[in-house]
């Protein structure tokens, strides 16, 4: 099942760049059909799988980081850019050196030379399997292949009225279901060097893939993404180096069996390639230039799958986070980073940009929830994770089909929008709604959040920080969203008649599974929490379904204007932003760094 | 239903309107609703909002920048409703009479039910207005009233009129 | 029993708000309207000829009041306090939406005042279950109310949350979101007759969840309950009658300076 889940993907990229249309359409849906059923298959398996990969992959895995490095250098040089070689060399160099370095370990490491790969249940021997699925990987593959199969079935709709050759296009769609692929790795690699590498191949595919309409801002912008996510790769590489030295292990679950010495500068480096990765400011630079790219790479990459590395990593490491200092400081990160967050997205205006802003926040939500390391806030952090893939995939391919049939992308353009495009509005409103009120998943998740870490509070009242900013974030957040939505509300009176909106089934179908599933999975969340209340928390939604019945009724009601001071010509409002002060915001991008070196230092110190 | 009708004159909200008056009758207006004369006793409350509103008190001899707003203002009011004309410039155009640009007296564009007389009328006189307005309001139907006049022209008043009926729309200017 | 007191919830709190107007205008020496006045508004109301902008905007006003009322009902019965702030932040939200689905300045005005007015009291809301919870050791009002000495334990909360009643009440210094002589009621303008009504008894509603949590500090003593609430009633009508509007942005910010570091220092204080 796993490699169906990784080598499916494969296949796939492949035959798309060999069909047409409607080959595609019909692979795209095969693929999420049986992505989906498999993934669902092995999430309710519950019976954790490892592999030992041969060490002729191992060696192909090391060849190909080496090519990837020297490709990035390669890009560095010609575009440029000393920050992308200088970074790309020291990686360079500091994996040679581990790979260097971990031979001397490989009598221990390496095992049987077969070309084949040998299943072997989790034994407890001296070493441990290259890639092992656990319940986390699981819940990632759920995530990955759902909802990352409804956005490449979207994607290739997408494509159609982007300006660009066939093959570009067929290249855009094989580099989606690629990705699929490296993200299902991703997820089960147990080898933090198998981790480094696949790592460094989503930051290629965000390069190439910001990238892709190749224009002056869209180059910068890529290059901006490969630098700030190399230092990602370098941190990585400084944790595997530590790990290696002090432990002489480059296996995740080796690592964290051991206690004390140097774990936790190791833990410390890889949490801070989390942050990287999540676009945690200072480093939210790269996540908001990315919103260049093609939509559907701004669903998968940027909010749905990739940046949910973030998260996952933490996750990962949160066993050997637990109530330490370092966890400490990692959550408080965590938590201001949703505050800030929340905060710098009221200023923006570009609607993808402001579902990054709050991509950065709410990634910024889960890895506290995951570094405060109990049981509950980890299931949450997961909870969360699945919730908002789904919500932000909603909102982003909403967003998308905002550009390709309205050629919208501001904000500001999209007053009175919901009298031109209702149904559109109304996939962004319940994106919105999902992601801020009851009965809905993401909804749910905050408020056992607050609960959980409430009652943490006594034994650690440090986090007292991360639920004051969780409670002011999400206040935050309800601001942004509803304050985007009064642009796109403003419906004139029933006295004009509203024009039929037509989405192309290719962005409806994706709509419309996402919302299905938000819906469907937001219930099923209240179901299992077995809370008779819970569930009545879901009653105001009755009011949806008896919508249509009173709407007739309402047939009887006189119309009239809205009242404009008796004038006959309506005015309208403008958006509100709220903008720090240029100093304000340097405050805040050099205290978070302070704190981004704070969690180095206060893993070397403990 | 002739129970709630009893309740019309406990609660009579008031829409304001200057249609170019002299501001002294608004004052008076402002002193009425003061704690002095309290015309909140009666329950009345000073909205600002035609949607709401029962009473229209209206100031000014209405200037030609104002006769528009004045009907706009009116067909929101939703019935039943009573307009009060307060001071002699809204009755009659009073000391304005007869200028270039005003157009002596509400009540040649919307229906007036009071009359006050006085330049500047007293706020007594506005109370007891208010008090025999409410008389009138008890009595009035649902029915929609319609405003004489806009700019001369009976088709533009069916304009006007015909978005107060979702039936017949007809999409104006 | 308690199905009754939530079944005449909004009449409650029409009482209250009745009270509340003569109250006010005796301390400036009126008469004031009679106590019943907001029935016979009602009343009247009823039979105004309705005008509506559009069927959701109307809509949404009703949904608005019957998730208030829902989330006063949850207060009778006791449930989670955190819940209960949320299904208030539900409501809220709803007539938010219903303020922005015009297009209309005063009632967009209202709708962003309002959001901001979240912004303010929601935090704080939730900090004070936060310290309920801490106390007594249960987010559910049907254990806080058995226990008592909160008022002893969370004085600071207290007094944060008494920053947050005139916000909550639309009164001065905080009546941002209503303001009518600045942006005629906000979000409640393009609204008339039957729909009108939904919204004015939604106000009831809110004197009712706000005062409920004054009422919750007095724990399993109802009398100083009862006389919490008589006091918080008289001191936010005397400040009311007293200062004059702030500025939305400046309540946000006070709120968050003043009200904000109040809650966070009781609790520490409790957790320490
Ligand atoms: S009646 Fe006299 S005081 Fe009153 S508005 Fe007219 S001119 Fe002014």
């Amino acid at each position: 099942m796993l490699l169906t889940l990784i080598l499916l993907p494969i296949a796939a990229a492949f035959l798309i760049l060999f069909s047409s249309k409607y080959i595609q359409y019909f692979l795209s849906v095969a693929v999420l059909a049986s992505g989906s059923y498999y993934s669902i298959l092995l999430f309710t398996s519950a019976e954790n799988v490892s592999f030992y990969l041969s060490s002729f992959f191992n060696t192909v895995i090391i060849a190909a980081d080496i090519v990837l490095l020297l490709y990035f250098l390669y890009q560095g040089k010609k575009y440029n850019s000393l920050k992308v070689i200088v970074l790309a060399a020291v990686q360079l160099l500091l994996f040679l050196y581990i790979e260097h370095v971990s031979a001397g370990h490989s009598a221990q490491v390496v095992v049987d030379g077969i070309t084949k790969f040998t299943i072997e249940y989790d034994t407890s021997s001296g070493h441990s399997a290259e890639i092992a699925v656990d319940e986390l990987s699981r819940f990632m593959f759920l995530i990955i292949n759902i909802v990352g199969g409804i956005i490449v079935l979207y994607s290739v709709r997408y494509m159609e009225d982007e300006t660009a050759t066939p093959r570009k296009k067929q290249l855009f769609i094989a580099a989606m279901f690629l990705f699929l692929s490296v993200m299902n790795t991703l997820v089960c690699a147990n080898s933090l060097m198998l981790f480094f590498f696949l790592f460094e191949m989503t930051t290629l595919a965000s390069y190439l893939l910001i990238a892709f309409r190749n224009d002056e801002v869209s180059r910068t912008n890529a290059l901006r993404a490969l630098w700030m996510n190399q230092i990602g790769g370098v941190v990585i590489l400084l944790g595997v180096l530590v790990a290696v030295l002090g432990f002489g292990t480059v296996m995740f679950d080796t690592l964290l069996q051991h206690s004390g010495g140097v774990l936790f500068l190791s833990v410390a480096l890889l949490s801070m390639a989390a942050l990287v990765k999540g676009a945690s400011i200072p480093f939210d630079g790269w996540l908001l230039g990315a919103m260049v790219a093609p939509t559907p790479v701004s669903a998968m990459l940027h909010s749905a799958t990739m940046v949910k590395i973030a998260p996952y990593l933490i996750l990962k490491l949160a066993p050997a986070l637990g109530a330490t200092l370092l966890g400490g400081v990692l959550s408080i990160t965590g938590g201001l980073v949703f505050v800030t967050a929340s905060y710098l997205a009221l200023s923006r205006f570009v609607f993808k940009e402001i579902l990054g802003y709050s991509t950065v926040a709410l990634l910024g939500l889960m890895m506290a929830l995951a570094a405060i390391g109990t049981k509950e806030s980890m299931m949450l952090a997961m909870v969360l994770m699945g919730f908002h893939a789904l919500s932000k995939a909603l909102l982003f391919l909403a967003a998308g089909v905002l550009e390709k049939q309205y050629h919208l992308k501001s904000i500001e353009e999209m007053s009175a929008l919901v009298h031109r495009a209702p149904k559109t509005v109304g996939y962004i409103l319940l994106g919105f709604v999902s992601l801020t009120l009851p009965p809905f998943g993401l909804f749910m998740g905050k408020l056992f959040a607050i609960t959980s870490v409430a009652s943490l509070l006594r034994e650690r009242p440090l986090l007292l920080i991360v639920l004051v900013s969780m409670i002011i974030g999400s206040a935050l957040l309800v601001l942004l969203y509803f304050k985007v939505s009064s642009a796109l509300l403003s419906n004139p009176s029933d006295t004009l008649s509203a024009e039929e909106e037509r989405i192309p089934y290719g962005f409806s179908l994706p709509l419309i599974l996402l919302s299905v599933l938000i819906v469907g999975t937001g219930a099923g969340f209240i179901v299992i929490q077995h809370d008779a209340l819970l569930a009545l928390l879901a009653l105001p939604l009755i009011f949806v379904f008896v919508l249509p019945w009173i709407m007739r009724g309402m047939e009887r009601y006189d119309r009239t204007e809205p009242y404009h001071c008796g004038e006959k010509e309506p005015f309208d409002t403008a958006l509100i932003y709220y903008e720090p002060t240029i100093r304000v915001k340097q405050m805040i991008y050099w205290s978070f760094t302070l704190l981004f070196a704070a969690v180095a230092v206060v893993g070397a110190l403990s | 239903m002739k129970f709630f009708t009893s309740f019309r004159k406990k609660s009579p909200w008031i829409l304001h309107y200057n249609a170019g008056s002299c501001n002294g009758c608004d004052i008076e207006i402002l002193a009425a609703l003061g704690p002095k004369f309290d015309l909140e006793r009666f329950g009345v409350i000073n909205t600002g909002n035609p949607k709401q509103s029962d009473i229209f008190l209206v100031t000014g001899p209405v200037t030609y920048r104002s006769r528009e707003r004045l009907v706009e203002l009116y067909s929101q009011i939703p019935e039943p409703k009573v307009v009060i004309a307060v001071g002699s410039c809204t009755t009659t155009g009073g000391v304005f009479r007869g200028m270039y640009n005003v157009e002596d007296g509400i009540d040649q564009y919307i229906p007036v039910d009071v009359y006050v007389p006085g330049c500047a009328s007293t706020p007594q006189l506005i109370i007891d207005a208010i008090v025999k307005a409410l008389e009138i309001l008890e009595n009035k139907s649902k029915e929609i009233e319609k405003p004489f006049k806009l700019f001369g022209s009976v088709e533009t008043i069916g304009n006007k009129l015909s978005r107060l009926n979702m039936a017949k729309r007809v999409k104006h200017d | 029993m308690i199905w009754i007191w939530i079944a005449f919830a909004p009449i409650l709190g029409g009482l209250v708000y009745g009270g509340e107007r003569v109250l006010r205008a005796r301390m400036q020496r009126r008469q004031g309207p009679p106590f019943l006045q907001p029935f016979y508004d009602m009343f009247k109301l009823l039979d105004k000829r309705t005008l509506i902008v559009h069927a959701p905007h109307a809509l949404l006003a009703v949904a608005h009041f019957f998730a208030l009322w829902f989330s006063v009902a949850a207060i009778f019965l006791g449930w989670n306090l955190l819940y209960i702030v949320f299904l208030h932040l539900f409501a809220q939200i709803v007539l938010i939406l219903a303020g922005y689905s015009v297009r209309s300045a005063y009632s967009h005005l209202g709708a962003n005042r309002e959001l901001l007015m979240l912004v303010a009291y929601e935090p704080i809301l939730i900090l004070v279950a936060v310290g309920f919870y801490l106390v007594s050791g249960s987010f559910d009002i049907a254990q806080i109310v058995r226990g008592g000495g909160y008022l002893a334990q969370m004085p600071l909360l207290f007094i944060a949350l008494l920053m947050i009643v005139p916000i909550k009440v639309k009164k001065s210094p905080f009546d941002v979101g209503e303001a009518h002589q600045e942006i005629v009621g906000g979000v409640e303008i393009e609204y008339s007759g039957m729909f009108y009504e939904f919204l004015y008894m939604a106000r009831f509603l809110e004197y009712i969840f706000i005062y409920s949590f004054v009422f919750i500090f007095a724990g399993v003593s109802y009398a100083l309950g009862a006389a919490l609430v008589a006091g918080v009633f008289l001191l936010v009508n005397l400040v009311d009658n007293a200062t004059a509007r702030v500025h939305t942005m400046h309540m946000v910010k006070i709120i968050y300076a003043v009200a904000m570091s109040l809650a966070i220092a009781n609790i520490l204080w409790i957790v320490l």
